[in-house]
C-alpha cells in the first residue's frame, strides 16, 4: 500500500491489488466526536445512502447499483475513540468482467464522489422528505437495539463505562433527539464534517491511471470546500474506578454478561503486538483461557470472548450464560485473568496463540476489506504505519513477561448483566 | 449473454476429481494469495432425522447432526482445535438443515492442516462422558437462539407450514432431544453420512489439486470404499400448511412478522428454480420493487424486510420476514403485490437487473479464499459448478418467472407467524 499526502489533511492510499475480482474506492472522513451533533451524524449516513444530486431517488439509485452488477455503496459512521469515522465507499467487479464493456470503475468513482460531495438538497438543506423518512428509520433502529440482547448488553455496558467522556458519545445517536432534527441541522453537521475532517482516499484494485483520475476528481471537489482540518484526537483511557455492577431483568432465555475493563492509561502504540498476544491468550481465540476453561472445561457458556480497543485503552469480555450461573461466570472470567497475571503461562499455549495470530496476519492482504481496515487502523493510530509483515516480526519478539505486564494493567470498571425474571437472584 | 463473458468463465473455472473412495474433491488454485481455505462438507444436516442405510432404518432425535459436529473435534488424544493450533490454522464448523461443514484457513503448514481435518472426520471418537460434557455448551447455544426473534420467525414458520417434515425442528434440537444422544447413535450417523461418497472437499487458495489429493491419500481416502448411500426418509406432505398462523410473545421492542408459502419440493440438484424463486423474491419486495418503496416510505418496514427461499430435500418454502408496528397492513400489501405480479407479469427491467446482481455476487464470491471455497462447496454438494450456475443464470428469462408465478406463492399455501412484544422491553430513556 502506498500513501501520499495530496492536500493539507488529505491523503491517498492505494494498492493495485491485481489478484482481486473487484475494486474499491473509499473516502474516509475523520473528525472529533461532538455531543451536540451526535444524532445528526448518526442520521447522515442513512440520508446520504439513499440518493444524491445526480440520482436523488432511492429506488433509482438501487437500480443504478444493479446496473453496475450489484456494486455495493456503503455510507457508514463508526466510533474511533473520541473521533468519528464517516466513510463513503463503492465496491464492485472490475471492468474486465462487465458484460457489455462498461467502464465500471469510472462510474464507481463518480458515484462515491457524488454521494460524498453532492448530496441531494432542497433549498440548501437535505431533502425534507428523505430526512423525515430516515428519521423514522433511525428511531426504529434505536428502539430495536433491544431485540439483539447481546448488542444491547454491550451498548449498555459501554454507556456505563464511558459516562460523559467524549469516547462515550453515542455513535448510534440519541433517541429523544431524533424527532427534533431538521434538514438544516443535518446540513450544518455535514458541512462541519467536510470542513474539519482529515480525509483518507483509499483506492484498491484500480490501475494507476484510474487511481490518478479518482485523486484528481477528489481534489477538484475539495477545491470547492473551505477546509480547516481539526487536530486529531489521541488515545485516551478511562480512569480506574470501583467496579459498578448493573443488572437489568427481562423475559429472556439466556443471560448476557458484558464486563468492561480499563488500562487506566492510554494504550502504548509500541505495545500493539503485546496487546494482540495478550488478547489471544486471555479470550480472543480458541486457544485462549476463556475459551478452553470457561467454555470447554466449565461448560458455562457457548461464547465467552475478550477484545481490546486501542483508542480507549479498554477491554471487553462478553458471554452468554444460564441465569443462575451469572456470578460463577463473572468469577471464572476474573480468575482466568488473575491466573494469567500471577500464575504460570506455558510455552505451548503462548506459542499456539502466537501462531494463530501470525497466520491470521499473513492472510490480511487476501481480502479488500482486510487490506483497507488494516492500513486505515494503522493510519488512525497515528504512529508509524506497519505492514502486516512488519507486525508479524514484532509479534515474534513478544515475551510472556510483556503479556503478563499488560494484563496486570487491566482493572474491571463495569459488569453489566441482562438476566431473566427468575426468582433466583444472580448474586452479583 | 453471461456465457459470452470469457474472462468471467475462465475466472470461475475450478478443478474437479472424484477419488476411488467416492470423495468429490474440488480445488480452486489461487496462487497469488497467502492463505488457503478448506471445507469438508457432508450431506448430513438437521433434516436427517429418519434415514435408511442398506436394509436398516434409523430414527434420530432432533439436533444430532449439530451435536455430532461439535463432537467431531474430539478424539482419544484431545481435541482437534489444539491440533489446528499447532499449524496456526483457524478452524471452525457449522451445521445447517441439510449439511455439516468443517472448515479451516491456513497460511502455513497446509499439509498438516489438511491432515487434521481429514483425520478428525475419518476417525470419530465418542464416549458417553464426552457426550455428557457437551450438553451444557450446546444447551447454551440453543438458548442463545431462543432469544433471537429472527430465528424464531423462521422456525415458527416452518412449524406452521409443515406437518411432519424435519425442517420443523431447530437445527440444534432442544435440551431434551440432545439428552437422548448416545455414542452408538453418533457412530451410526458417521457410518452413514461421513462415508466419502457422501462428502465434498473444496479447497481454494495457495494450493493445487495434487497437494489436496495427496492429503486425501494420506488419510486413506484414495482407496475404493464400499458404496454407502444413506437415503433420507420423510413423509410426503400435502401442499396445504399444517397451521395457518402462530403467535408468540417475547422480549422484543416491536412486533415481528413472517409470511411463509409452502411450495412443491424441488428435485435434488435443481438449483435453477431456487435461483429463479430467489430473483422473484427480489422482484416482489426487494429494494428495486415498487412495494418495498411504498412500505419504506410509509415507515411500515425497515431495511431488514425481505424474502428468502428455504429449500432442502422434501421441502421448499418462500419466507418473507420483517418487523413492523403494522404487520397486518404489511402482510396485506405483500399479498396484493404477489397477486399483481402474478396477473401482470414481473417487471422486465427489474428482473434483468436482479440477474445482473446475481452475476456480480458470483464473481465476488470467487474473490477471496473463504468465499470461493464456500461457493464451490455449495454448488458441488448439488453436483454443480460455478460455471454451470453462471450458465443457468444466463438462461433465466422473465417468461420463466411469469410461468413460475402461476404455481408459487399461492394464498392457500400461506401461513403467518407473529412475535409480539411481551411488554418487558425498556421504555424510552429520559435524559
Amino acid at each position: 500500500m502506498e500513501r501520499i499526502k495530496i492536500a493539507p489533511g488529505v491523503h491517498l492510499s492505494c494498492d493495485p491489488a491485481d489478484k482481486f475480482n473487484r475494486c474499491r474506492i473509499s473516502i474516509h472522513f475523520l473528525f472529533p466526536a461532538k455531543r451536540q451533533t451526535a444524532t445528526a451524524h448518526a442520521l447522515l449516513p442513512l440520508v446520504m445512502e439513499r440518493g444524491y444530486a445526480d440520482c436523488p431517488d432511492m429506488t433509482q439509485l438501487t437500480k443504478e447499483l444493479a446496473r453496475l452488477y450489484g456494486a455495493d455503496l456503503t455510507v457508514e459512521g463508526r466510533p474511533m475513540g473520541c473521533s468519528r469515522n464517516f466513510c463513503v465507499s463503492v465496491t464492485g467487479i472490475k471492468d474486465k468482467f462487465a458484460l457489455c464493456g462498461e467502464p465500471l470503475t469510472r462510474r464507481y468513482a463518480k458515484l462515491a464522489l457524488g454521494v460524498a460531495f453532492h448530496p441531494y438538497l432542497v433549498e440548501g438543506a437535505f431533502d425534507p422528505e428523505a430526512v423525515s423518512i430516515e428519521k423514522q428509520m433511525l428511531k426504529r433502529a434505536l428502539e430495536d437495539e433491544f431485540n439483539d440482547k447481546r448488542l444491547y448488553c454491550m451498548r449498555q455496558a459501554a454507556r456505563e463505562f464511558y459516562g460523559d467522556s467524549p469516547a462515550g458519545i453515542r455513535q448510534e445517536g440519541y433517541l429523544d433527539e431524533v424527532d427534533g432534527l431538521t434538514g438544516e441541522e443535518l446540513m450544518q453537521a455535514y458541512r462541519e464534517m467536510l470542513r474539519t475532517a482529515s480525509i483518507e482516499l483509499i483506492v484498491l484494485g484500480c490501475t494507476p491511471a484510474q487511481t490518478d483520475a479518482v485523486r484528481d476528481a477528489l481534489l477538484e471537489e475539495l477545491a470547492q470546500v473551505e477546509r480547516a482540518p481539526a487536530e486529531r484526537t489521541g488515545f485516551i483511557a478511562m480512569p480506574r474506578q470501583e467496579t459498578v455492577h448493573k443488572v437489568e431483568r427481562f423475559e429472556m432465555v439466556q443471560s448476557k454478561l458484558c464486563m468492561a475493563f480499563t488500562l487506566g492509561q492510554p494504550a502504548d502504540l509500541e505495545q500493539m503486538s503485546v496487546y494482540r498476544l495478550a488478547m489471544a491468550l486471555y479470550g480472543g481465540s480458541v486457544t485462549s483461557r476463556l475459551f478452553l476453561n470457561v467454555r470447554e472445561k466449565m461448560h458455562l457458556c457457548y461464547y465467552c470472548s475478550s477484545s481490546f480497543q486501542s483508542f480507549t485503552g479498554s477491554m471487553v469480555v462478553n458471554s452468554g450464560i444460564e441465569h443462575a450461573d451469572a456470578a460463577r461466570a463473572e468469577e471464572a472470567i476474573l480468575k482466568e485473568l488473575s491466573d494469567l497475571r500471577e500464575g504460570p503461562i506455558t510455552d505451548e499455549e503462548l506459542e499456539d496463540c502466537r501462531r494463530g495470530l501470525l497466520s491470521g496476519m499473513a492472510g490480511v492482504e487476501d481480502t479488500l476489506g482486510g487490506i483497507e481496515s488494516w492500513y486505515y487502523m494503522e493510519i488512525l493510530r497515528g504512529g508509524k504505519i506497519y505492514t502486516p509483515q512488519q507486525s508479524r516480526q514484532a509479534l515474534l519478539a513478544v515475551t510472556k513477561d510483556q503479556v503478563r505486564a499488560v494484563l496486570r494493567q487491566f482493572s474491571l470498571s463495569v459488569s453489566y448483566l441482562l438476566t431473566g425474571n427468575e426468582e433466583e437472584e444472580p448474586h452479583v | 449473454m453471461f456465457d459470452d463473458q470469457i474472462t468471467a468463465l475462465e475466472c470461475a473455472a475450478d478443478q474437479w476429481r472424484t477419488l476411488p473412495s467416492g470423495l468429490t474433491v474440488v480445488v480452486r488454485p489461487m496462487p497469488e494469495y497467502s492463505g488457503t481455505h478448506a471445507i469438508l462438507a457432508t450431506r448430513f444436516g438437521s433434516i436427517d432425522r429418519n434415514f435408511r442405510l442398506g436394509e436398516q432404518e434409523f430414527s434420530l432425535p432432533a439436533g444430532v447432526a449439530h451435536f455430532l459436529e461439535h463432537k467431531m473435534f474430539e478424539d482419544e488424544e484431545g481435541d482437534a482445535f489444539a491440533k489446528f493450533a499447532k499449524t496456526g490454522a483457524n478452524a471452525n464448523a457449522f451445521t445447517s438443515f441439510d449439511r455439516t461443514c468443517y472448515v479451516f484457513t491456513a497460511t502455513e503448514q497446509l499439509d498438516e492442516g489438511l491432515d487434521v481435518l481429514l483425520g478428525m472426520v475419518t476417525h470419530p471418537y465418542f464416549t458417553q462422558g464426552t457426550i455428557d460434557k457437551e450438553q451444557g455448551i450446546i444447551g447454551q447455544e440453543i438458548k442463545m437462539y431462543e432469544d433471537n426473534p429472527d430465528w424464531r420467525l423462521i422456525t415458527g414458520l416452518c412449524e406452521c407450514l409443515y406437518y411432519e417434515h424435519p425442517i420443523r425442528s431447530d437445527i440444534a434440537g432442544t435440551c431434551e432431544s440432545i439428552a437422548q444422544i448416545t455414542p452408538e447413535m453418533l457412530y451410526a450417523c458417521c457410518d452413514a453420512f461421513y462415508a466419502p461418497g457422501n462428502m465434498v472437499l473444496a479447497v481454494a487458495g495457495r494450493t493445487s489439486m495434487e497437494q489436496v489429493v495427496a492429503a486425501c491419500a494420506r488419510a486413506g481416502l484414495d482407496a475404493p470404499r464400499p458404496e454407502k448411500r444413506p437415503v433420507r426418509l420423510w413423509a410426503e406432505e400435502p401442499l396445504t400448511p399444517a397451521a395457518t398462523s402462530k403467535t408468540i410473545r417475547m422480549a422484543v421492542a416491536k412486533p415481528c412478522f413472517g409470511l411463509g408459502f409452502k411450495e412443491k419440493p424441488l428435485p435434488a440438484g435443481d438449483l435453477r428454480d431456487e435461483l429463479l424463486y430467489d430473483i422473484l423474491c427480489g422482484c416482489i419486495c426487494g429494494g428495486m420493487s415498487p412495494l418495498y418503496r411504498r412500505l419504506y416510505d410509509q415507515g411500515l418496514v425497515n431495511p431488514g424486510f425481505g424474502g428468502e427461499v428455504l429449500r432442502v430435500d422434501g421441502c421448499c418454502c418462500i419466507l418473507f420476514t420483517g418487523e413492523s408496528e403494522q404487520p397486518d397492513e404489511v402482510c396485506r400489501m405483500l399479498c396484493e403485490e404477489i397477486e399483481r405480479v402474478r396477473a401482470e407479469g414481473v417487471d422486465r427491467e427489474v428482473f434483468t437487473l436482479y440477474k445482473n446482481v446475481k452475476y456480480g455476487q458470483m464473481m465476488e464470491n470467487l474473490e477471496n479464499v473463504e468465499d470461493a471455497a464456500g461457493q464451490i462447496a455449495d454448488f458441488a454438494l448439488s453436483n454443480q459448478t460455478v460455471v454451470q450456475q453462471i450458465a443457468a443464470l444466463a438462461d433465466l428469462t422473465a417468461e420463466d418467472a411469469d410461468r413460475a408465478m402461476a404455481e408459487i406463492l399461492r394464498p392457500e399455501r400461506m401461513a403467518r407467524m407473529d412475535i409480539l412484544p411481551d411488554g418487558s422491553a425498556p421504555e424510552e430513556e429520559e435524559e
